[in-house]
């Protein structure tokens, strides 16, 4: 069952370029969502298998063969699952007209599921070189989508996104290296047990420092993260709101959170370098997205800013901040795809991502308008939407941990966002209606179901945020919470 | 020992060649002879088997599709900016230097791993210890095919 989540996508992607042959669109729309769909259902019954038990550990064999796969599930990897499958369907159905003029669907949806195989490939992974080989897996995938569109201007990105992340994947396979040759192991078990009994800072800490620069790379925390705010605009749409959703998270946050806190054990000095970093992220990256014209970089320069805030609750360390910052993951996830789906509307009804040259889009497109709104809200935090309380969170537990320059900083920074949100507000939507876009209309039926569809998740979790925190959060939470005994004890490994 | 570091020199030399030759011709067979000689290192750290796929495919196979292509397309001569000379030997001296510093702290410290801890041959060890690794595999191919497939797909008007 659980290998499911990894074998489905994979041999679904497989079949797609024969059943492109037979139906150029239905076909692959019907089955690919199909697939995506089921995803999120099975994440959804998995939990309440796991509600019992905390955590699942599976070790599969083979019809009459010893075979080894050891895959893993837990409230955390249960919960960046099911992020997974939500976006990836809402990107998945807003990609039935969306894609429609860029050719060779098949070929495209093939790339789009096999990227959610590596990315629930790296979530179900107990073991250091899984996590390298399946970020590996949805990093291919996502170069070539990323070009998907074959203008120069996404060749060039895409080349930049590739450079930048082989720097991460050497990085991170050094670091795995190093790891091994000091305690023998790649799997946590081992590599948790084997670093307890090795006393030896010098070593850890260039290996966390290498995981730090590979990961961090791969999350776009700044200094790291110079590729995002040109490889994230240039894909198309869907694909936009899939990295920027959930790749960061995934190969990013995950993988971070996932190594430093249950197989290294969260150290202060650790963290003081994850807070750090975050900080300048939220400040420098909100910053640098105020001045941008391209709506679709500004939403980039956004991203690294949440990531930013996401980094600072786990940074944090305790149960609260951790708890805010994995909400916070959730939260940006729905949002920021909603506003990148929304960007996508606009480009395709327009024909340009220049602020500048929109204006009064709100009378043409006023669904879009409505729920590019709210995307823009819970982003900043406005309540009752939903990224209201994961930034109170985030800040309530910066100030119970007595660190008040975090949180002022965080508080401060939230109004850049809003601001810069309200400049996006403002010259988009608002304003007089441009001459030009007077015959604009509204976007096609399966995006705007897509935007929609985001747009209620981010009313109706900020509405019903304890139940949200209660049945996806907290256990994830937990599993943090719980440090390297997840892994030793409730593992079992 | 002496054997060791000075393959090892070949090695970065090799590799840092392949960077700075401006003619892709020549940075393929500087690339081709760092492989060849991280497969040599492969083989006298009694790791035949990476040695072997080093070799054969990395310095070999590979090698052969640089060539194909470089020769197939014969473009013109690559514009290179000035930065990038001055910028990659000054990053390289530096990420050397850190390297033997970090190192030299590192290398005393590792202990050395148990003797031939598995039992059982290369093919064994993968097939019942590392299986998800080549499940990871399969889906790496898969992605470079359709990615492949869909970077070199006939153009928006002739799809029609």
């Amino acid at each position: 069952m659980i290998l499911l989540f990894i074998a489905l996508p994979l041999v679904i992607a497989g079949l797609l370029p024969l059943l492109g042959r037979v139906s150029k669109r239905v076909l692959p729309d019907v089955v690919a969502n199909g697939t995506l769909a089921f995803l999120l259902a099975a994440s959804v019954l998995m939990r309440k298998s796991l509600a019992a038990g905390g955590s699942v550990v599976a070790l599969l064999g083979g019809p009459g063969e010893a075979v080894n796969i050891r895959l893993a599930v837990d409230g955390f990897s249960l919960f960046m699952l099911f992020a997974v499958a939500l976006v990836g369907l809402c990107a998945g159905l807003f990609s039935i007209d969306y894609m429609e003029h860029y050719g060779s669907k098949a070929n495209y949806y093939a790339l789009f599921l096999v990227m959610i195989a590596g990315m629930n490939g790296l979530v179900l992974s107990a073991d250091l070189f899984n996590i390298y080989l399946f970020l590996e897996v949805a990093a291919v995938a996502s170069y070539a989508l990323v070009a998907f569109g074959l203008e120069p201007d996404e060749l060039e990105a895409s080349f930049k996104y590739l450079m930048l992340s082989v720097v991460a994947s050497a990085a991170i396979l050094l670091g795995i290296a190093l790891i091994f040759g000091a305690t023998g192991g790649v799997d946590f078990g081992s590599v948790a047990r084997g670093l307890q009994a090795l006393d030896d800072r010098v070593l850890v800490g260039f290996a966390a420092a290498l995981f730090i620069m590979g990961f961090g790379l791969k999350a776009a925390l700044m200094p790291f993260h110079a590729w995002l705010p040109d490889a994230h605009p240039s894909a198309p749409a869907p694909i936009s709101a899939m990295l920027s959703g959930l790749l960061i998270k995934v190969s990013g946050v995950y993988a971070l959170t996932r190594v430093f806190f249950n197989v290294f054990g969260l150290t202060p000095a650790l963290s003081s370098v994850l807070m750090y970093l975050a900080a300048f992220s939220i400040v420098a990256a909100a910053l640098l997205a105020l001045g941008q014209k391209d709506i679709k970089r500004m939403l980039a320069y956004s991203s690294i800013s949440q990531v930013g805030y996401i980094v600072l609750g786990l940074g944090l360390g305790t149960p609260l901040g951790i708890a805010g910052g994995l909400f916070h993951v959730f939260n940006h996830a729905l949002a920021k795809s909603l506003l990148f789906l929304n960007s996508g509307s606009i480009q395709q009804a327009t024909g340009t991502r220049n602020l500048d040259e929109m204006g009064g889009l709100a009378k043409r497109m006023p669904v879009t308008a409505a729920t590019n709104l709210v995307g823009a809200m819970s982003i900043a935090g406005v309540p009752p939407f939903n990224g209201f309380w994961s930034k109170l969170l985030i800040i309530m537990a910066l100030v119970q941990a007595g660190r008040w320059g975090f949180a002022v900083v965080a508080v401060l920074a939230s109004v850049l966002t809003l601001w810069y949100y309200l400049i996006i507000q403002r010259k988009a939507f608002f304003g007089k209606l441009d001459e030009r876009w007077k015959a604009v209309k509204e976007a096609p039926f399966w995006m705007l179901a897509a935007n929609v569809i985001l747009a209620l998740l981010c009313i109706g979790v900020g509405l019903y945020f304890s139940l949200t925190i209660k049945t996806w959060i907290q256990p994830a939470a937990d599993t943090l919470a719980k440090g390297v005994r997840t892994v030793l004890a409730t593992w079992g490994m | 020992m002496v054997l060791q570091t000075l393959l090892l020199i070949g090695l970065v030399l090799s590799s840092v060649l392949a960077i700075l030759f401006k003619d892709l011709l020549r940075s393929a067979i500087a690339l081709a002879a760092a492989s060849l000689l991280l497969g040599i290192i492969f083989f006298r750290m009694d790791a035949p088997y990476a040695g072997v796929f080093e070799i054969s495919v990395v310095a070999g196979l590979i090698t052969v599709l640089f060539m194909l292509t470089i020769a197939l397309t014969k473009g013109g001569e690559a514009a290179e900016s000035k930065a990038v000379a001055i910028a990659f030997p000054a990053f390289f001296v530096a990420f050397v230097v850190i390297d033997v510093l970090v190192m030299r702290k590192l290398l005393q410290k590792i202990p050395a791993l148990a003797g031939p801890a598995e039992t059982g041959t290369f093919g064994q060890f993968l097939w019942t210890s590392r299986t998800f690794d080549l499940v990871g595999q399969i889906a790496v191919i898969f992605a470079g095919v359709f990615a492949v497939l869909a970077l070199f797909r006939k153009g928006k008007d002739k799809d029609e």
